[in-house]
């Protein structure tokens, strides 16, 4: 019986570490409402740190095609999301236009964007790090890299 | 219990123990960072609290109010740093390693290169003033700054504009070369410059303003 809560308490264990090492990054949080007769509803957690690594099994084909595609914003991208994490927390961005709202701010280390307008939302949470290690495996992927 | 009965079981708790230990230490490396990582959130602003970031880093503001009926407003806080870092990564049309090329080097036949080292040289005083029906126009150097007001007097619209440049950052902008303009450069010696409204403009509809402080937030 001893035996048996010793190894209940191993795999809980390991589970918690692994979810832990998982989520070490945070998530991705995309979410899109559409309020009209059959709009989609898409509400979609990824954990942050399961992106790079799903990039390994991606066929290097596809992710060089890639990389060859948004070569000219890479750098760009990459400067700009090395930069954000320098700097507290900010609305980047913010445009009203009558009942639309766009907003662009970096909150607690993720970039949130979020969009509202009559009849459709969309926000999107993304983790700093993960977008900077998206954009590290993009530019290696490039070739000449 | 016999010997060997003795022996599985002593073997089951030694294993037990490597678990714990294997399973504490991880649980530390793992908590390690975070924690690291919650202290240096908590060592972060948020918008909502104040502002002003501990680096004393500069922030360029950009304001639009259109007081039309959709009552359009766009704001736009930019860290100076990051402009400076991302500005020479883009590579588009006339803009390349953050400088912009200019073809209208000798506009009229007038050298701006010359005409700014002039400007730079010369005592503060007003350069141009022109008072007209429809608008007056006065360009100025006052105290290290190139001041440009124009107010356009135009029955349909009036409209204001304010320009207030810091004469350093003038002379990093043309420091590039006969053709280019270094907005790099330009950035740099504007982050060297104390809290400053470097542009206005009012008229009927919009409110424009673009200002440096070391606030994260707009207003």
């Amino acid at each position: 019986m001893m035996l048996l809560a010793k190894a209940a308490l191993g795999i809980s264990g390991t589970l918690l570490l692994a979810g832990a090492y998982t989520f070490r990054e945070g998530v991705i949080r995309v979410e899109v409402d559409e309020y009209c007769a059959g709009g989609a509803h898409v509400h979609l957690w990824v954990p942050a740190a399961a992106v790079p690594m799903a990039m390994h099994f991606v066929p290097k084909h596809h992710l060089r095609e890639a990389a060859i595609q948004a070569r000219e914003f890479l750098p760009t991208a990459h400067a700009i999301v090395k930069e954000l994490k320098k700097f507290p927390d900010a609305d980047l961005v913010e445009v009203v236009d009558g009942q639309q709202h766009v907003q662009i701010r970096t909150h607690q280390g993720k970039l949130q964007i979020d969009v509202n307008e009559p009849g459709q939302t969309v926000h999107l949470l993304c983790p700093l790090e993960m977008l900077d290690d998206l954009t590290d495996e993009l530019e290696a992927s490039a070739p000449g890299a | 219990m016999s010997y060997r009965n003795r022996g599985f079981f002593d073997f089951t708790r030694q294993a037990m123990r490597c678990i714990k230990v294997a399973l504490l230490t991880a649980a530390a490396l793992l908590l390690i960072p975070t924690g690291a990582r919650a202290q240096a959130a908590n060592a972060q602003t948020s918008p909502a609290q104040s502002t002003v970031s501990a680096k004393q880093d500069r922030w360029l503001h950009v304001r639009v109010i259109s007081s039309d009926a959709r009552g359009e407003t766009v704001r736009v806080n930019v860290p100076l740093e990051l402009a400076e870092k991302v500005l020479p990564t883009v590579n588009h049309d006339r803009l390349h390693n953050g400088k912009v090329k200019i073809d209208c080097a000798h506009v009229n036949d007038v050298d701006l290169h010359a005409l700014v080292d002039a400007i730079r040289t010369a005592k503060d005083g007003e350069y141009v003033t022109v008072q007209g029906n429809d608008s007056d126009v006065r360009v100025a150097k006052e105290s290290n700054h190139l001041i440009v007001h124009v107010l356009d007097k135009g029955k349909s619209k009036k409209s204001q504009v304010e320009i207030k440049v810091p004469m350093k950052v003038v002379d990093a902008l043309f420091s590039a070369g006969k053709d280019e303009l270094d907005l790099v450069a330009a950035l740099h010696a504007l982050s060297a410059q104390g809290d400053t409204e470097l542009v206005s403009v009012k008229d009927q509809d919009n409110t424009v303003r673009i200002w440096l402080d070391s606030k994260n937030a707009a207003d």
